[in-house]
């Protein structure tokens, strides 16, 4: 078809509905360089348009040849009838199909891509947590923590007496500095957990239930452990990553300190914490007989009481880590109480003693 | 003049007769529903929002209205736009509000806290008015017909109002005002829009809607009592011929009451799909656009058949059907909406409403459907 000739086409123009039936022209080899570089719509009834090719924008229709809007988005619509020529279709503009971007690259190739680059975002979240976590100055979590725990002091049980007693405790099971600030909650729960920014929760439910200072030291020491190995932060990390590859929207980053004392370590984080634990139990001279012995109680009561339910689920396999406190004893050593009888007793009555100690309701 | 007569109606069983038509088939649909699939999955769900453009383009284009095709100019960028603004404006200080919150009350600052939980929740009950009314406009706002849009001046702040108290009043009356939250909010919204230089009427009344809204109320009482005596029957071998045999039931009591609780919950299902049904044919078949009425002809069979070809689409396809959803929906409402009427097509000049340059982002967030 030659240059010049009409095609037959009709068209909106974007003000009113009225459908336009007529012509298109395109002058693609005049001599004046603007007409080349528009296309002049005549229609039937005499009206005349004229639009420039580089306001086309390419409507993906499917049925006919292809529609053109312009770029304005203002509602104009050409739509041909006729076949175009094809010096005139090399001029006319593309459609997107998929998006810039994924047109540009061709389908696989940007499949690839995507999924090159969203495999290592997942492995980097993943991974995130064990090398990132370690790295994050013990200070920022300190400070991330009391951001979403604050300082538990109002819900603690103490009195003079059993603040002195876990002094006394702590100092022997956390060498470095600052201490890890250890307190006990007013739960009835045999459990104890590890906040963010090194606190740690040692539950009334579990003091009643151990039998003397040893064990606590042992429970105690396990919690300390993952206080300074960076569990705590790495859990953190861990769920709030999830949270955001889950969908981000539903990002329930420790919603409750129930939350977070649902978050749970790997067996190789309660290994560590474990052998932390067992390690400065042995510089203190503190025995682990105690800690095994309580182990033993946990494997036994384990299958029965629901107070029980929290620790077996957060910390598994309690026969074997009783094999492991059993072990670390070694004979004829001369191992000393960590805490005299009357501050076991004072660690023990805390709860009941403490005049202002507030209900730990948030369970 | 050029008048253009819309046809169609209940006796109308020609499908070409109807003033709305889908012509759109599922293996033309089907590489556009895969490379979507494929492209969600490989961006982690990034790319749902240019799908989803994708997607109504291609329903929009098999799509006539009268003698003309519909056409859909959203673009995917604006989709993403609008579920960014989403995330920095309201997810990212709806987080921090609540760990605050939270913080405020470990300190004991109850009161406080408190009052930080509540405002993010009450802010997102009045998003979501905001969010349904916005997500129309912005449809209508992407949508030509002949060339022309529609839209609203609305922006859609104060319908965020009525839209929070309406429904409290609904559910304040022991949920007895839903049906009239329901239609009333669905007059407000659709009265507020336009479809070039006219704008949409809408004067439905909910009190149609009464009886089976009842229905649905009163069916928890209903079906449980019906459901013990199933329990029991079954349960304890009660037989059809009236011989009781409690050494040998025919099921056991527990899988009694798993049936029970599963036929519980279908039921209930369905009632409600009765009520929506008559709903939505209340609604619809009382508005009107210039010299255009519409209606919406679906019953509730035909409800219970788009849920249940849904269910069996899903778990056939072990959720990747979903691609297909969009699709099934949009069929099922053009082939069930009709118009009567005529539109003067020189009289129907373009919509001077201002468009928004972000998409349904909020409506998105919450998950909701627009219309």
């Amino acid at each position: 078809m030659e240059q010049g000739q009409p095609i037959r086409a009709f068209w909106y123009d974007g003000v009113t509905a009225r459908r336009h039936v007529g012509t298109v022209r395109w002058h693609g080899d005049d001599l004046r360089e603007d007409l080349r570089d528009e296309l002049r719509l005549h229609s039937d009834d005499g009206e005349t348009m004229i639009v420039p090719l580089a306001d086309l924008v390419f409507v993906e229709r499917g049925v006919l040849d292809g529609s053109y809007s312009r770029k304005a988005d203002d509602g104009f619509r050409l739509v041909f009838t006729d076949p175009v020529p094809e010096a005139l279709a090399a001029r006319l503009p593309r459609g997107a199909r998929f998006g810039k971007w994924i047109d540009g690259l061709g389908l696989p190739r940007a499949a690839a891509l995507f999924a090159a680059v969203s495999a290592a975002l997942v492995a980097l979240v993943l991974t995130a947590p064990s090398w990132l976590g370690p790295r994050i100055p013990p200070a920022w979590e300190r400070r991330i923590g009391e951001a979403m725990v604050g300082d538990l002091q109002d819900v603690s049980c103490r009195t003079p007496a059993s603040d002195a007693a876990l002094a006394k405790l702590v100092r022997q099971l956390d060498p470095d500095s600052p201490p890890t600030r250890v307190s006990i909650a007013n739960i009835d729960m045999v459990n104890a957990v590890a906040l963010p920014g090194g606190q740690v929760l040692v539950f009334d439910g579990l003091i009643q239930e151990s039998s003397d200072p040893d064990e606590l030291a042992g429970v105690i020491g396990h919690e300390i452990g993952h206080v300074r190995e960076r569990h705590v932060m790495q859990a953190l990390l861990r769920q709030f990553g999830l949270s955001i590859l889950l969908g981000g929207v539903n990002s329930d980053v420790g919603n409750t300190l129930f939350g977070l004392t649902a978050m749970s370590y790997s067996r190789e984080a309660e290994r560590e914490a474990d052998v932390f634990s067992r390690a400065q139990m042995a510089r203190s001279d503190i025995s682990p007989a105690s800690t095994a012995d309580f182990f033993a109680d946990l494997a036994r009561q384990g299958e029965g009481g629901p107070g029980w339910a929290s620790w077996i689920a957060s910390h598994p396999m309690p026969q074997e880590r009783e094999d492991a406190f059993r072990k670390a004893v070694v004979p004829g050593r001369a191992y000393r109480p960590s805490l005299s009888r009357a501050e076991y007793e004072a660690i023990r009555d805390a709860c009941a003693k403490d005049p202002d100690v507030e209900p730990f309701d948030i369970f | 003049m050029d008048g253009l007569g819309g046809h169609g109606g209940p006796d109308a069983t020609d499908a070409e007769s109807s003033a709305f038509g889908f012509h759109g088939t599922w293996r033309e649909y089907l590489p556009i529903a895969l490379t979507n699939l494929l492209l969600i999955v490989v961006t982690l769900g990034i790319y749902r929002f240019w799908a989803k453009a994708r997607e109504r383009r291609y329903l929009w284009s098999r799509t006539r209205f009268i003698d003309e095709r519909l056409e859909w100019t959203g673009t995917g960028m604006e989709l993403f736009v609008g579920g960014v603004l989403v995330i920095v404006l309201f997810v990212v200080p709806y987080f921090v509000m609540t760990q605050v919150a939270q913080a405020m009350m470990m300190r004991g600052q109850t009161a406080l806290g408190a009052a930080l939980f509540v405002i993010p929740l009450l802010a997102i009950f009045y998003l979501m008015g905001v969010a349904r009314f916005r997500a129309i406009r912005y449809r209508l706002g992407r949508t030509n017909w002949r060339g022309i849009r529609g839209g609203s001046d609305d922006a859609g702040f104060r319908y965020g109002w009525s839209y929070m108290w309406k429904t409290a009043a609904g559910y304040a009356a022991f949920g007895l005002g839903v049906p009239w939250a329901m239609v009333s909010l669905w007059n407000q919204r659709w009265r507020a829009m336009s479809f070039g230089p006219m704008r949409f009427t809408c004067s439905a009344d909910f009190s149609a809607l009464m009886k089976r809204y009842l229905l649905f109320y009163f069916s928890p009482f209903l079906a449980i009592l019906g459901l013990v005596g199933f329990v029991f029957a079954a349960a304890f071998g009660l037989q059809a011929d009236g011989q009781f045999d409690p050494e040998n039931p025919p099921i056991g009591v527990m899988a009694a009451i798993g049936v029970a609780f599963v036929l519980f919950y279908l039921v209930l299902g369905f009632v409600w799909l009765a009520y929506y049904a008559k709903f939505f044919r209340v609604v619809v078949g009382e508005m009107e656009l210039g010299d255009l009425s519409f209606e919406f002809d679906a019953k509730t069979w035909d409800w219970i058949r788009l849920g249940l070809g849904d269910v069996a689409l899903l778990v056939l396809t072990l959720g990747l059907g979903f691609v297909f959803l969009g699709y099934r929906h949009w069929r099922f409402f053009i082939a069930h909406m009709q118009a009567f009427g005529e539109i003067d097509v020189d009289g129907l000049i373009q919509s001077t409403t201002r468009r928004a340059r972000h998409g349904e982002g909020l409506l998105d967030a919450f998950d909701m459907g627009a219309i």
